[in-house]
């Protein structure tokens, strides 16, 4: 059976499976879409940022 | 500015033969009734009805004379026999053998399975997209009707711990209302613990009321009508508030007087390595 | 031109103008034409409407009055290049712009240098300038510790009360009290400054032309005033400033400060950490907002182009629908 058919089946073929997978879906989409865009603005920014450089002040105390 | 105005003009103009749009040929001053003279005997459109065999019966038309010559009806349709114009507006529909419709095989999926499956993924990435996108929409709303940060800093109030003696009350003030800390001394907390707070009027252990037996914390707002008790008085050696005579014990219980409830412990933390404790 | 006017748009105007048609008796004279589709319809009334020369005239009138009346009310008209008086020179030059560690749109804020450029204010500006706007507690997680911005708090003393006798009383400072001004009111402000007033910094990028750009220019600018430039006792040249006469004196020298993270204090380091400092406090929300702003560039843009998918897919059946007619074979 093909990836296709697959998907279709498992996810799609009722609507009380879609639907929720949709919801669970964008529940981790969210999750996971911060997490990749926080860790891309950690990668471009490095070295600029607060938690960069807090642990040259923390240690002084 | 001028507009263009385009004048009709209809000019009538007697015509000897004419065409009708389907192509029947109109002759007004032909006499088309003049039959030929073959025996007909019913003469309603069958058999040899005359000289010539597409002529239309009867029933189909007729002629009849009027004001500017004779006029010729016709509501069946002849085969064109001989004239001489296309008929330019197409009335009926044509028949053709093979309809020229286009081709649109192209366009079809090469596998009906994976176009389903295609179609399907994108429906559910748009509802996905959607609803984590509402989702924010909704949470970042809700955000908004929480408390600013500047509220939120003056809704904290640490003080350090060191400076209240055992055996006194320190009055603060906290989000506008005064806050009761007692320092208690061993007596005090083996008197609140011992009590039968079973049997009380809002029945609550000093166990639940304090994080820590020698510190205990209540809002100094009486719960009878909002009026501040005087400490370190009353029957039960707590708080006596004035207005209305509520007697507290020292673990902050309402124990005689109008007040049903007893005081109020706000939300607070002691952090016992600092020696200080943050209300809020 | 008139003899091409329709009639109907001539007789609307002898309408229309009323007492005022002696100047539309020649048109009124003119032989009556009588054409066969010339009735009065709805959309032949407009167009003798939009073709009548009483509208032109009030359209024309229109146009030049609101003109007129908005060059009379502010003194310009756009798009319209102007001549000035006074030279480039004396509105400020223009600041150059800066590379700015923050000026990408994806650049965060360098913080290391938000918190030099506090020092600097600190040590240097809030001797005149205060930053109403900002509390202590926002510099906590943005280039102080939490530690390090109460034991600076405390070191000012704040008045708090009234208490249980109802006087006021001085406290030292908590996270939740605001940077302290360096004069009570404007009147002192002005009374130490021979009467110039130093602004207010919290939003001084925001609130300057060329922002961030504009203001280290004018730190770094001072010089010498050009030969012929008359310059009063107590002003300072600087051309960035409009007028180039500014109260402020030159304040940033090589050396005034010493960082505590070694870095060299030149006057444009200064200048530059002080400026990235004022910008924060300008903008606090800046890096939460470019990231933000492409999470949304990315989410929306994923969701357009889906939509644009899903709409294709719902036309395709109505698009590629074939309609053929089978006419009866015989009848």
């Amino acid at each position: 059976m093909s990836l296709a058919s697959t998907f279709y089946n498992t996810l799609v073929k009722r609507n009380s499976v879609f639907v929720p997978a949709i919801f669970t879906g964008a529940f981790a989409f969210s999750i996971g879409f911060d997490l990749g865009i926080t860790k891309l603005w950690d990668t471009w920014n490095k070295g600029k940022q607060w938690k960069d450089i807090r642990a040259r002040y923390v240690e002084e105390q | 500015m001028a507009t263009v105005h385009l004048s009709k003009k209809a000019v009538t103009i007697p015509t000897t033969v004419r065409t009708l749009s389907s192509g029947v040929p109109v002759a007004p001053l032909v006499n088309l009734a003049a039959r030929g003279s073959a025996g007909s005997g019913h003469g309603h459109g069958h058999g040899a009805s005359g000289p010539r065999s597409d002529v239309p019966p009867r029933w189909a038309g007729g002629v009849s004379r009027t004001s500017s010559g004779l006029l010729s009806k016709t509501f069946a349709y002849p085969p064109v026999t001989g004239i001489h114009q296309k008929s330019l507006l197409h009335t009926s529909a044509v028949v053709r053998d093979a309809p020229q419709v286009p081709d649109f095989s192209k366009y079809e999926a090469k596998d009906p399975a994976t176009n389903r499956g295609l179609a399907y993924l994108m429906i559910g990435s748009l509802g996905l997209l959607s609803a984590s996108a509402a989702k924010s929409t909704v949470t970042e709303f809700l955000a908004t009707m929480a408390a600013s940060a500047d509220v939120l800093a003056m809704a904290k109030v640490e003080l350090d711990l060191a400076s209240i003696p055992e055996g006194k009350n320190a009055i603060i003030k906290w989000r506008g209302k005064p806050v009761f800390i007692r320092h208690r001394t061993p007596d005090e907390i083996e008197e609140a613990r011992n009590t039968d707070w079973k049997s009380l009027r809002d029945p609550e252990s000093d166990e639940a009321r304090t994080k820590k037996p020698e510190w205990l914390v209540m809002l100094g707002v009486c719960t009878h009508l909002g009026c501040v008790p005087i400490g370190e008085a009353g029957d039960y050696g707590g708080w006596f508030c004035p207005c209305h005579g509520s007697h507290y014990d020292i673990s902050g219980r309402i124990r005689k007087g109008p007040a049903p409830l007893n005081l109020e412990v706000p939300q607070y933390d002691i952090n016992e390595a600092e020696g200080k404790m943050t209300i809020g | 031109m008139l003899a091409r006017l329709p009639a109907g748009a001539l007789k609307n105007v002898a309408a229309l103008s009323g007492a005022r048609s002696t100047s539309l008796n020649a048109a009124r004279s003119l032989p009556r034409v009588r054409f066969a589709s010339s009735s009065a319809s709805s959309s032949s009334a407009f167009e003798s409407f939009t073709n009548s020369r009483v509208t032109l005239a009030s359209a024309t009138l229109l146009t030049v009055g609101s003109i007129a009346w908005y060059a009379n009310l502010y003194g310009t008209l756009p798009f319209i290049g102007e001549v000035h008086a006074n030279s480039p020179a004396e509105e400020g030059l223009h600041p150059a712009q800066y590379p700015w560690s923050h000026g990408g749109l994806l650049d965060s804020f360098d913080h290391a240098s938000i918190r030099r450029g506090y020092q600097v204010y600190r040590e240097v500006c809030a001797a005149c300038h205060s930053l109403d706007r900002i509390a202590w507690r926002n510099l906590v997680g943005v280039s102080h510790t939490v530690d390090e911005v109460k034991a600076m708090a405390e070191e000012v003393e704040y008045e708090d009360g009234p208490n249980d006798q109802g006087e006021m009383f001085q406290r030292p400072g908590k996270l939740s009290d605001y940077l302290p001004p360096p004069y009570p009111n404007e009147e002192a402000a002005r009374a130490s400054n021979q009467g110039a007033l130093p602004p207010d910094l919290s939003l001084i990028v925001k609130a300057r032309h060329g922002g961030a750009d504009y203001i280290f220019s004018l730190l770094t600018g001072y010089r010498d005033p050009p030969a012929g430039f008359e310059i009063r006792e107590g002003m300072n040249y600087n051309p960035y400033f409009p007028g180039n006469a500014i109260s402020m004196a030159r304040v940033l020298f090589d050396g005034l400060v010493e960082y505590d993270d070694g870095t060299p204090a030149t006057t444009s380091q200064m200048a530059k950490d002080v400026v990235t400092f004022l910008n924060w406090a300008a903008e606090p929300e800046h890096d939460e907002r470019k990231k933000a702003g492409l999470k949304a560039v990315i989410l929306f843009s994923a969701l357009t182009a889906i939509s644009l998918y899903v709409k294709r897919h719902k036309w395709s059946i109505i698009k590629s629908r074939k309609i053929q007619y089978n006419p009866p074979s015989s009848h």
